[in-house]
């Protein structure tokens, strides 16, 4: 209940809400937001019980048969086998052993369809609950949860990406994804570049240069820099730092998430994640299988087989997989036996820890959001382990 | 490569000069007599050169050109013009500013560099009146002034496109719009090129998709898709949003979703279909329209409606979007704020100040949309030469210009300017200044990763601390020199008494004299001043 009012935060994406009016309407709790109050008061009690979230983002156009819904036999069915899962009644491709081997701890969300064919179009829909429509920029979830959930004085980045994503959109920079591009080492230009004393001098004598430059008539612009100045500096400075570092994980931690790019990105996450970042996103690239779909599957899926599950098995040992949402999306796509009729429909099938499969064949593309509404809760029915598939068809 | 492409884009310019006049002289289209459908009789329309022929010939025929001659308007009627609509706001101007902030002012709107030392120097020291206007037209001449604009409307065609990289070159677009800047083409005729190209795709290379040439790079970017087409032709050159009438008729606006569709069928190679609002599978026929109900000829091919719609765009007079969308770009830039947002006009009532902001757009389209026309014009008048302000009220409006924040590209050139050429901390300053440039300035805001860069970036400390400037500011005995000096080659002006003081102070207190000089020009480097247009 409290979850699903949450969830239905829904801007009038026909009308023109501009940024400035939102913002403000929020600021001053006024102008019909008794749905935003709801909103903000569900949040605070998520905030407290600590919730997170991490996003594993399959970028390309990850396969539908060759990942959550196999359909050996049939005409579409292609090469790929299918394999029991620790739930029972749940069947996923063989190339996910591991997965499999966890499945009582995941709920996979699978599946819903979508309009957009372009990976852009569609990435952008799954990121932000919109369809690319109207100069209207939406925020990425992630943006969402961290002006809700995040600590406003935070000395680290409520949103932390690793690999480029989306943007905050009309939210601002206040809530835009921090982001790094090697997991496991120290963001860019964090450390100091001189003395603490001197740093202190330098930083003394710039908040004397900026005072009067605000006076001269640009006091707005000065007290926008020297916030992030501020945040800047409390951050290079932050004990929490060390969450994105490796340093004292043990060897044997690193190599169970498996020493590739998203092995180690789940590792930051989960280290961001225990430091109390509420949203953390892994981008992991080469999802876009076009003929080779087959041999390309052999390669990519290992490394998130190896991570994902080693992700919600320290997750769950660490007692954080219980506020923790982990979900694996990406904007899947369908095709047929001989790959090269693909169709243009994208589907969407996630995988995360408290849900189901997820399958939601929508005629309509304004109905679409779901995505993002459901993103702090399950979808109705579902628990761990479960498979919800009303509308699978064999070869579809 | 450069030097090639130029000198064949000046024997085309050559060529289609005579070929205008050829045609204006001789060629006057005859009218024949049935009344109904006429028959179609165009000139072949398949190469860039044969449309712009033909779009010449329209623009020599435009009816605006015998009024032109007998009107003027200049930056004093401006002056006047807005004072007048300001009403009692009148009475809070701003202060003029002195020669030192309009030469910073001035160099960056037009070059997007900073003015040497010496040159501030030689400037204050020049006693004649119209020194102002003569930096103007001195900047107007420079390369740099091309390069900046160039980059600019690349930024504006190029941020919000989905094409995929190997298809397009922004590189090649750039360059070619800081030549057309550069040489005075007019905005009507760069438009035109823009609108009429239809690049094909050459199978035997790989990833050729005709994206060498620059024009190219408006449709390719688009993806050569009809609505988008549709949607950015509106956005850019008529500043008008009209994007959400692709799905539903525009909620506060006059826009109809047929309107869209209409418009997006010009752009398409054949039929155009509307898919119905409710079942998408459900197609209707559209037939192409312009905005304002102009059609084309039943019989025009793909091409020649692209030149069509180029023509409606730009020389129909009762298209005041196309001037308007122009000047109220130009003058967001200089100004700090738009008489609306540039690329987003709803209903013309949201239009701040509209009678001046549509005498100067007239006047564009009668100097024949010359694009320096409008900088001369903006630039000498008081209005921009006011001390900068934040207002955030409509009715304070262009009563001061507003601090702007420098686009990425100004901020690299202006470390650069201090620290040598340096391709990586380049990149990474483009990267994390990145700014969408259709947003309006009140609309943007920094970042953490900015402050970081700047503060703790080791490359650029490095190259900073090794500098000739710095080397040369060390060598300077007097400190009250170092600072001026300092001043006058980070922020392009004389340090403040008190500037002065507090930096001689902190001079004096450090034990180590370079290391001083290093912290000094860190605290400017990372002063907001650096990063705004003030």
């Amino acid at each position: 209940m409290q979850t699903d009012a949450l969830l239905h935060l829904n801007l009038n994406r026909r009308g023109r809400l501009s940024r400035r009016n939102f913002l403000q309407s929020a600021a001053l709790g006024i102008g019909g937001s008794a749905l935003l109050s709801q909103f903000r008061l569900h949040a605070e009690d998520l905030k407290k019980e600590g919730r997170s979230c991490i996003l594993l983002w399959l970028a390309g156009a990850p396969s539908q048969m060759e990942t959550w819904d196999p359909k050996p036999g049939t005409p579409n069915g292609g090469e790929t086998k299918k394999i029991q899962t620790q739930a029972p009644g749940v069947e996923i491709a063989h190339y996910w052993p591991k997965i499999a081997a966890t499945m009582n701890e995941i709920a996979v969300i699978r599946a819903m369809t979508g309009k957009e064919a372009a990976h852009e179009r569609g990435t952008y829909h799954l990121h932000t609950g919109h369809r690319m429509l109207g100069i209207e920029k939406f925020p990425h979830f992630g943006s969402v949860v961290a002006r809700e959930l995040g600590d406003p004085q935070s000395d680290i980045p409520n949103f932390v990406s690793i690999g480029q994503t989306l943007s905050s959109g009309f939210l601002g920079v206040q809530v835009a994804p921090f982001i790094i591009d090697r997991p496991g080492q120290l963001p860019d230009n964090v450390v100091n570049s001189t003395s603490d004393l001197r740093q202190r001098r330098r930083l003394a004598l710039l908040s004397q240069q900026e005072h009067e430059f605000a006076q001269a008539g640009a006091a707005e612009l000065v007290k926008e820099q020297s916030e992030l100045y501020q945040k800047a500096n409390l951050m290079m400075t932050s004990p929490r730092l060390k969450a994105f570092q490796f340093d004292d994980e043990p060897a044997a931690m690193q190599e169970a998430y498996g020493k590739t790019q998203t092995g180690q990105g789940l590792l930051v996450a989960r280290r961001l994640v225990e430091a109390g970042v509420p949203f953390v996103e892994v981008r992991c690239n080469g999802w876009d299988m076009h003929s080779s779909v087959f041999s390309s599957m052999e390669r990519r899926a290992p490394e998130v087989d190896q991570g994902l599950s080693q992700l919600l098995l320290d997750l769950k040992q660490r007692g954080l997989l219980e506020k923790t949402l982990v979900l694996c999306m990406g904007r899947i796509r369908t095709h047929s036996q001989n790959q090269c009729q693909l169709r243009s429909r994208s589907l969407a099938s996630c995988l995360d820890s408290a849900g189901c499969w997820w399958r939601h064949e929508d005629r309509e593309d304004h109905r679409l959001n779901q995505p993002t509404r459901r993103i702090c809760g399950r979808p109705p029915g579902s628990f761990p382990g479960s498979l919800c598939d009303p509308l699978s068809q064999p070869g579809h | 490569m450069l030097k090639r492409r130029s000198s064949s884009q000046w024997i085309i310019l050559v060529a289609l000069i005579c070929l205008i006049i050829s045609v204006s002289s001789s060629a006057a289209p005859k009218k024949n007599a049935a009344p109904k459908t006429p028959p179609l009789n165009l000139p072949p329309l398949k190469t860039q050169e044969q449309k712009m022929q033909l779009l010449g010939y329209i623009r020599q025929t435009m009816p605006t050109r015998r009024i032109a001659q007998r009107i003027t308007f200049s930056s004093a009627d401006l002056d006047q013009a807005l004072e007048q609509e300001l009403g009692p706001a009148a009475q809070s101007l701003a202060q003029t500013i002195d020669d030192e902030t309009f030469i910073r002012r001035a160099s960056l709107d037009l070059t997007g560099q900073l003015p040497e030392p010496d040159k501030i120097e030689a400037f204050l020291k020049d006693q004649s009146t119209g020194k102002r206007s003569a930096l103007i037209d001195e900047l107007l001449e420079s390369p740099a002034y091309g390069r900046k604009w160039a980059r600019y409307w690349t930024s504006v065609i190029f941020y919000e496109s989905e094409a995929n990289k190997r298809r397009v070159d922004p590189q090649a677009l750039e360059d070619w719009l800081a030549e057309q800047f550069n040489k005075g083409a007019p905005w009507d005729y760069i438009t035109v090129m823009l609108i009429s190209a239809t690049p094909e795709r050459n199978k035997a290379k790989r990833d050729d998709y005709g994206q060498d040439f620059g024009p190219n790079n408006f449709v390719l970017a688009c993806e050569n898709k009809s609505t988008e087409l549709a949607s950015q032709t509106a956005r850019i050159f008529m500043g008008i949003s009209i994007k959400c009438a692709e799905c539903h008729d525009h909620p506060f606006d006059n826009w109809k979703r047929e309107q869209f569709h209409e418009l997006a069928a010009f752009f398409h190679p054949y039929t155009y279909k509307m898919p119905d609002q409710t079942d998408p599978k459900v197609q209707t026929v559209v037939q192409p329209r312009f905005l304002l109900g102009e059609k084309p000829h039943e019989k025009m091919k793909a091409d020649a409606r692209r030149v069509s719609i180029a023509a409606f765009l730009a020389y129909n007079p009762k298209n005041y979007w196309f001037a308007r969308a122009y000047v109220n770009r130009i003058w967001s830039e200089l100004i700090g704020d738009g008489f609306y947002d540039v690329d987003s006009l709803g209903p013309d009532s949201e239009v701040v100040h509209k009678p001046v902001v549509n005498r100067i757009a007239a006047n564009f389209r009668y100097k024949d949309f010359d694009p320096k026309w409008v900088f001369r014009l903006i630039m000498n008048s008081r209005i921009y030469q006011r001390e900068i302000r934040t207002s955030n009220s409509d009715s304070e409006l262009f009563t001061a210009v507003r601090p702007s924040r420098l686009r990425p590209d100004v901020i690299a050139d202006s470390v650069e300017n201090l620290i040598g050429e340096d391709p990586s901390v380049r990149k990474e300053i483009m990267q994390a200044f990145d700014m969408n440039p259709s947003l309006p300035q009140d609309a943007l805001e920094g970042s953490i990763q900015q402050a970081l860069l700047m503060m703790n970036n080791q490359e650029l400390q490095t190259r900073l601390s090794q500098s000739e400037l710095k080397e040369q500011l060390v060598k300077i005995s007097s400190d009250t020199e170092l600072v001026q000096s300092l001043y006058l080659k980070v922020l392009a002006r004389h340090a403040t008494p008190s500037e002065l003081e507090r930096n001689l102070s902190y001079l004096r207190e450090s034990e180590k004299r370079e290391e001083a000089v290093d912290d000094l020009l860190w605290v400017l480097l990372n002063s907001t001043e650096f990063r705004t247009k003030r």
